[in-house]
């Protein structure tokens, strides 16, 4: 937080210049240095903000939307990124998760030579053009589904914006909100996609030739029984490091996605807060995404307890 | 205020003119619905956190506050002058340009029941001063307003200046619902005009529905319009092909003939108010030198970087004075038009070398983030590497550091910059803005010092006899142009991509004014 402070500070550009435009007056530049703050050192500003934080106060936003509480801002904005990042990782999990233990039963078959081409085509291609090609052929040509925009699950029927509006039944929200998610879910999926498939087929490779699996193949179990019941568990432990540290790559990947499919969510936020120089929109988002990293990891390491029987927590061991 | 468009061309490989297809995506039909013959509006940027006219600017509120609002008066259909809107008539002026009377129409009044009263229009006019809003610089040339009775509203200006009837087109808002309200009358405004406020969303809508009991002549045909954004052009092109908006503002140079060929889909356009130039450092360095601003005229070719990144989404424009103005004052544009000169490059060397400017000269031509601004700062880069240096430096920045650069005056930061400004028709917004000496480090970066020039400038805007103001300009504008301060660049449409079945859709000059019922046009959606 105190290097983001630091390092948006210093950047080159004045908010009150981007927000007063070219014809502001020297009192008019005074008076809202003055409002926001900026008018003291740097070292107090940051004193100052650190108070505010502590206090939960994220302060006001200077120009994304001038007068704005920041929190309010990142209220609005946060369950749509994380609607965003959440429906990703679940279909990344879903499609890689089988797609890798596929891929490690039929080693060096044409099945894993697939399934290992399309891991590599998705950790190489840019999920920005995943998402203007997902948009000509679906969107554009297809008419098969929205080219932008989000519709959160849980409005109301008959509110919101004409898209909603028009709606009668939670049903037709729900129809609506997967609509409008299926194609950028799938954009910045697919790198995570790709990538923990690629983990997971090495682990359960590495899992299905170890002693015990070797001693219960000995035994007759079926293969299928092997995996299922004794190989999985166990190997999925590096896969959930993987999604753990994917995280923090998918909201980095959410704001190119948000771009893509014009979504303001926490991504264009962040951005709109750069170019602007709103100082309080950036630190406050900066130090959301890393309390919702913060969450993942925890999350991750409690998992390992439950993927896991070996590892617990609290317990001398 | 100066034009901020920032593109991020992310995605032309969209503008690929994909066949329009009519078939709805569920929940984003376009036309007619049970909701009733509504508009969905999709604009170019987001909105401010109040739509207030006395705190908020910007082009996007701005767009909904006008139908919220109405001013005293307002534009005509070819923003060439101003005609009556809440007034009943036209305004009267004193002889010495100083004092201004306006009368209020007997059936006015607020979406709140209440009449407007002079007292609105003084409390309206007074408020950006009081509050020191940043809207405050439009109206401080008011030294007092005095409300003679119920309708009547006198304005008493510090000097006579010319243009204030533009002035005249401030929005009024009801006094007795904003005073000591004023942070909640933002997010839930009350105003004359033909539409009242419903809701908005941050970051998603804005909605708007007709005022049943409007006081006008106008009803809207529309039961009501929801405004979104989409800040990427070819998303919006996407938009108006699929149906999900029913009008898109600015067709990109890019993507216009898609958007003519679409079967469904019209453009409308007129030429803005606006005016995008190449701008010179006078004040340091070697195009501190007026021979040196013409051999940087001769090592390019405007017309050409215009004809190829420009058009057909806006014109070459010859002088500081868009269309608009130039036909209203009848200004000699077609003598203008001819100081331009061809590209030369042996002749560009020529006088360089005269001048002196070495060709180890390294030259720094800033633009700001637009891709229209920086084909021009490129070509001009392009010819001077093709003069024969060898060291020009050009850099798109980003509005926050080009807004800190570019009115120095340094030869450390810049000797060329491109930008735009856009301001009411008249003259004095396109002269005062760019070359009066007294607004060097603000929006005259050039810190071209001709003090006749200025002095034309300066007495123009309190002339009150326009004649003369016009003679003065293009005196000043003249010189201005034969000195190579600016090179004039382009001007651009207001263009909006507009569904088949939305009739009677206009453009206007004024960018903040969307026309949807007035004396000329009547939106439907059929």
């Amino acid at each position: 937080m105190t290097i983001v402070f630091f390092l948006v500070n210093s950047i080159p550009g004045d908010p009150v210049s981007i927000m007063l435009g070219p014809t502001p007056s020297a009192e008019q530049i005074a008076e809202v240095q003055a409002k926001y703050g900026l008018d003291k050192p740097i070292y107090e500003r940051y004193l100052n903000y650190l108070a505010s934080v502590a206090q939960g106060d994220l302060g006001e936003s200077i120009n994304v939307n001038s007068g704005m509480p920041v929190s309010e801002l990142i209220m609005n904005r946060l369950p749509i990124t994380l609607l965003l990042t959440v429906s990703a990782f679940a279909f990344a999990i879903a499609t890689a998760v089988p797609l890798g233990v596929i891929s490690a039963k039929r080693r060096n078959e044409p099945t894993d030579h697939v399934a290992r081409i399309v891991s590599l085509i998705g950790v190489s291609t840019p999920s920005f053009w995943i998402g203007l090609m997902l948009i000509i052929v679906f969107a554009t040509h297809l008419d098969l589904f929205p080219s932008r925009g989000l519709v959160l699950p849980w409005t109301e029927p008959g509110t919101g914006s004409r898209v909603t509006r028009r709606t009668e039944t939670r049903l037709e929200i729900l129809v609506l909100s997967v609509k409008h998610l299926i194609l950028p879910m799938i954009t910045l999926g697919t790198l995570q996609m790709a990538q923990i498939a690629r983990i997971e087929r090495s682990t359960m490779v590495d899992t299905l030739q170890d002693e015990y699996i070797k001693l219960a193949r000995a035994y007759g179990v079926p293969e299928n029984t092997i995996v299922r019941k004794h190989a999985f568990r166990p190997a999925q432990l590096p896969v959930i490091t993987i999604i753990g540290l994917g995280l923090s790559t998918a909201l980095g990947g959410a704001v190119l996605t948000e771009f893509v499919f014009e979504i303001n969510g926490m991504g264009r936020l962040i951005i709109q807060g750069i170019y602007q120089r709103d100082y309080p929109v950036v630190m406050g988002t900066t130090i959301v995404f890393g309390i919702t990293y913060l969450v993942g990891v925890i999350i991750t390491d409690i998992s390992y307890a439950y993927i896991d029987p070996r590892v617990k927590y609290g317990e001398e061991q | 205020m100066a034009q901020r468009i920032s593109e991020l061309s992310r995605r032309r490989l969209l503008a690929s003119g994909a066949a329009a297809s009519a078939v709805a995506i569920a929940g984003c039909t376009g036309g007619s619905s049970d909701d009733g013959n509504e508009l969905l509006f999709t604009q170019e940027k987001g909105w401010a956190y109040a739509f207030d006219p006395i705190v908020a600017n910007g082009v996007p509120t701005a767009q909904v506050n006008e139908q919220i609002y109405e001013g005293l008066y307002t534009y005509n259909e070819d923003a060439t002058d101003i005609v009556p809107e809440l007034a009943d008539g036209e305004p009267e002026v004193s002889d010495d340009g100083v004092t201004w009377t306006a009368e209020i129409k007997d059936e006015a009044t607020f979406q709140n029941g209440d009449d407007v009263t002079a007292e609105d229009v003084k409390y309206s006019f007074e408020a950006p001063v009081d509050e020191e809003t940043e809207n405050a610089a439009e109206v401080n040339m008011i030294e007092s307003i005095e409300a003679i009775d119920d309708k009547t509203v006198e304005f008493n200006l510090e000097y006579p200046y010319a243009a204030f009837d533009t002035t005249l087109t401030w929005s009024i808002v009801p006094k007795s619902e904003r005073d000591g309200n004023e942070e909640e009358f933002g997010h839930d405004p009350v105003g004359s005009g033909p539409l009242q406020w419903v809701e908005w969303e941050d970051g998603q809508y804005v909605m708007l529905e007709r005022w049943d009991d409007y006081w006008g002549e106008e009803q809207p045909n529309i039961s009501g319009i929801e405004f979104d954004f989409v800040e990427e052009q070819s998303t919006r092109v996407t938009g108006i092909e699929t149906g999900e908006s029913d009008v898109i503002e600015t067709v990109p140079p890019q993507l216009w003939e898609d958007v003519e060929g679409m079967d469904d889909v019209t453009i409308e356009s007129s030429l803005g108010i606006g005016y995008f130039y190449l701008a010179f450092n006078c004040n340091e360095g070697p195009t501190a030198d007026p021979q040196v601003r013409e051999a940087v005229d001769y090592a390019f070719s405007m017309d050409d970087a215009i004809g190829s990144f420009v058009e057909p989404a806006g014109v070459r424009q010859y002088s500081p004075f868009p269309q608009s103005i130039v036909d209203a004052w009848d200004f000699p544009a077609d003598e203008w038009a001819e100081i331009p000169h061809d590209r030369d490059i042996d002749q560009a060397r020529e006088l360089f070398e005269d001048a002196g400017v070495g060709m180890d000269y390294e030259w720094n031509i800033i633009v700001p983030p637009d891709d229209m601004r920086e084909a021009i700062g490129e070509s001009v880069s392009n010819g001077l590497q093709e003069v024969g240096f060898e060291n020009v430096t050009f850099e798109r920045l980003e509005w926050g550091t080009f807004l800190d650069l570019y009115a120095t005056g340094s030869e450390d930061d810049y000797n060329m910059y491109t930008l735009g400004w856009s301001g009411s028709p008249d003259p004095e917004a396109f002269t005062y803005y760019l070359f009066a000496q007294e607004l060097e480090e603000s929006t005259n970066g050039t810190y071209y010092r001709n003090d006749e020039v200025d002095q034309l400038i300066m007495d123009a805007r309190e002339e009150p006899d326009q004649e003369t103001r016009r003679e003065m300009y293009i005196e000043a504008t003249n010189t201005i142009l034969e000195d190579r301060v600016h090179l004039p660049a382009y001007n651009m449409y207001n263009s909006y991509g507009v569904a088949d079945y939305v009739s009677d859709f206009q453009s206007h000059p004024d960018s903040a004014t969307i026309p949807l019922s007035t004396h000329f046009n009547n939106v439907d959606v059929e």
